[in-house]
């Protein structure tokens, strides 16, 4: 699973279906020419056409699900602004804007270990493509999902090929675990699993929790993070986050990484949360 | 079919179609998706004397038609591009124009005068308009007598062509441009950002790390085309117009206002390999209405 990332194309692909999947929350289906593709690596969307100019940049996403067979991805977000509403959309059959696959991708663990995902939000979708990809090479993850309500969180079908092992928590304990996916962390660290290895996506604010509990119980830790994005390929340095650690760097110019292309997966002790 | 070379101050460029500082890098990354030898060339982002680490983030956000940023100039230094990111430029096929800029006339100088000895470069792009440093860019932008100051030390340095790159946050620009020609500068590139904000109201906070950012894309492109229109009238130099371009008739509309030559920005992030579209799209626009030469449009807008 630790090949080099493959080279990323901009081309225009076909939107097969939209569903909504979970309240404000859509999947789309996209026939792509070529689905390789590793899981953590993310997309450009420009869900328009090229002679419009709104919504000006393009969308990153990440992808949540890929079919060999079919040579179809999903994508899976939230309905939060112009760009999402856009490609929501879109009809079956229209184009839309393809560049990608983009950044790094999740390292795999150590033979033997379990790997414990733990996604929040808009960030569970890259958690299921690595959670499917793991379990064919083998592992069996643990899925931890937080969400604010029952109704935000994604259905059982499509959580369940990345983790026999599925356990939610909700803000206002509508589903599952009543509070923060961080205390079913908490639960699942104190059990006696053969070397843990967390991976995170999601708000901030939670996957800093994420990584400073995995700092106290030196698990070890990969995040995927999100920052405003212009380019996504890494010529406009404009979604950075800091580096731990500068004083080891040869420069000032080193400390802040992009998370487009040096990312968008870090090892949570190498950055400044 | 249309001669599209053009003679910028003494740059021969295949056509006039370059990459934007900073929308480009130092090209590597853009390698992929675009065929940099298509390009009449591409300014590199923004070099300074010593390696910076840039602002706080978040650095953009996207904005009606275009995009704030506040990038604040992270790059590598000047040695760290000439030994880490010449080389690479050096073995393209297309004209590498490098952008500096420094907190002093006398240290723009310096940087202009290493340069000289790096075989290859084809000319020097002095941004004197960032609104992103603090110690620079436009803090001299703003003046006829510093712009004048940093261009005649700049050009008093190098034996290569020395191109202002001017800033629209100003009261007279055609001034600006008139001091900077007087400096000796032997082109123009113009506009840079233009100085912008963007607010969350429910938090009553800045979206940007920097507070304020420079604005661009499409949202600009009128006051592009209206700032070059008064440059072109003030000064004999040529003169390189960006500010928005995402298409072939937005760069042969700023080559009728007055342009010699266009640079592509923010609209490379979008499309990557826009640029090149934009060069066959001119070339196409043109031999379709019988040009021979590209040069036959430029500042030919009848008033
Ligand atoms: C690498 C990467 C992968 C992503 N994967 C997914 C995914 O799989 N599913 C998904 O739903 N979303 C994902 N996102 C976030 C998604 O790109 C944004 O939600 C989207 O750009 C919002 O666009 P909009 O025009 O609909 O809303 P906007 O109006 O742009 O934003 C709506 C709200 O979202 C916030 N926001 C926008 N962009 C970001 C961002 N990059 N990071 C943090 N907050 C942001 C804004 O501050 C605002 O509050 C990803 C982002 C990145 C960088
Ligand atoms: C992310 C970003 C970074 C930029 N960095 C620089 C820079 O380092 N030096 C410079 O002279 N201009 C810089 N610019 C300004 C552009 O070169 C250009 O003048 C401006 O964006 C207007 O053109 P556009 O609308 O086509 O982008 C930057 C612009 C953007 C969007
Ligand atoms: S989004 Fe442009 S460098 Fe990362």
């Amino acid at each position: 699973m630790n090949e080099p990332s493959p080279t990323a194309t901009d081309v225009q692909v076909r939107v097969v279906a939209t569903t909504e999947v979970a309240e404000a929350f859509f999947q789309t289906r996209l026939e792509v020419p070529d689905t390789t593709i590793r899981p953590g690596q993310f997309i450009q969307l420009r869900p328009r056409s090229e002679q419009s100019i709104y919504p000006f940049l393009r969308i990153p996403l990440s992808v949540a699900a890929v079919d060999v067979q079919q040579q179809t991805i999903d994508v899976l977000y939230e309905q939060v602004g112009p760009k999402t509403t856009a490609l929501r959309h879109l009809a079956a059959g229209d184009e839309v804007g393809f560049l990608g696959p983009l950044g790094n991708h999740f390292p795999t663990p150590e033979p033997g270990a379990v790997p414990v995902l733990v996604g929040g939000g808009i960030g569970v979708p890259p958690l299921i493509y690595f959670g499917t990809s793991l379990r064919v090479h083998g592992y069996e993850p643990i899925l931890l999902v937080g969400a604010r309500s029952a109704n935000k969180h994604l259905p059982d079908r499509l959580l369940a090929p990345a983790a026999a092992d599925v356990r939610r928590a909700s803000d206002d304990g509508t589903l599952g675990h009543a509070g923060f996916v961080t205390g079913l962390l908490h639960s699942a660290l104190d059990e006696p699993l053969p070397s843990p290895v967390v991976y995170t996506c999601g708000p901030h604010g939670m996957m800093a929790a994420v990584a400073r509990l995995c700092a106290e119980r030196d698990v070890p830790c990969f995040a995927s993070l999100e920052e405003y994005m212009a380019c996504g390929f890494g010529v406009c340095v404009g979604c950075v986050v800091e580096r731990a650690n500068k004083e080891s760097l040869p420069s000032p110019y080193g400390h802040y990484a992009r998370v487009c292309i040096d990312g968008p997966i870090f090892d949570a002790r190498q950055i400044v949360w | 079919m249309t001669d599209l070379r053009t003679n910028f101050a003494g740059i021969e460029l295949r056509n006039p179609v370059l990459l934007a500082s900073g929308t480009c890098g130092y090209g590597d990354e853009l390698a992929p998706f675009l065929d940099l030898s298509r390009l009449g060339g591409i300014v590199t982002k923004t070099i300074t004397p010593e390696p910076r680490a840039g602002n706080a983030p978040p650095r953009i956000v996207e904005t009606a038609a275009g995009m704030l940023n506040s990038i604040g100039l992270q790059n590598p230094g000047l040695k760290g591009f000439i030994d880490d990111k010449w080389p690479y430029l050096a073995a393209l096929d297309t004209k590498i124009i490098v952008n500096i800029a420094a907190p002093t006339a006398a240290l723009h100088a310096e940087m202009a005068a290493r340069l000289d000895d790096v075989e290859g470069i084809a000319g020097i792009e002095v941004n004197i308009s960032s609104p992103n440093m603090k110690d620079g860019g436009m803090l001299f932008g703003c003046s006829p007598t510093a712009s004048h100051g940093v261009i005649a030390a700049v050009r008093a340095a190098t034996r290569r062509p020395v191109i202002a790159k001017l800033t629209p946050n100003v009261t007279d620009i055609a001034a600006i441009a008139r001091a900077v020609v007087d400096g000796g500068a032997d082109g123009i590139a113009m506009i840079n950002t233009l100085l912008g904000m963007a607010v969350d109201w429910r938090t009553r906070k800045p979206i940007l790390g920097n507070i304020t950012g420079g604005l661009s894309g499409p949202a600009i492109k009128p006051v592009a085309l209206a700032l070059l229109w008064k440059v072109h009238q003030a000064v004999d130099v040529p003169i390189m117009g960006l500010g928005g371009i995402t298409s072939a008739e937005d760069a042969l509309e700023f080559l009728v206002t007055g342009a010699t030559a266009v640079q592509v920005g923010t609209a490379t992030f979008v499309e990557p390999g826009g640029a090149a579209d934009i060069v066959a799209g001119i070339e196409s626009h043109c031999a379709a209405a019988g040009m021979a030469r590209i040069g036959e449009l430029v500042g030919t807008l009848g008033v």
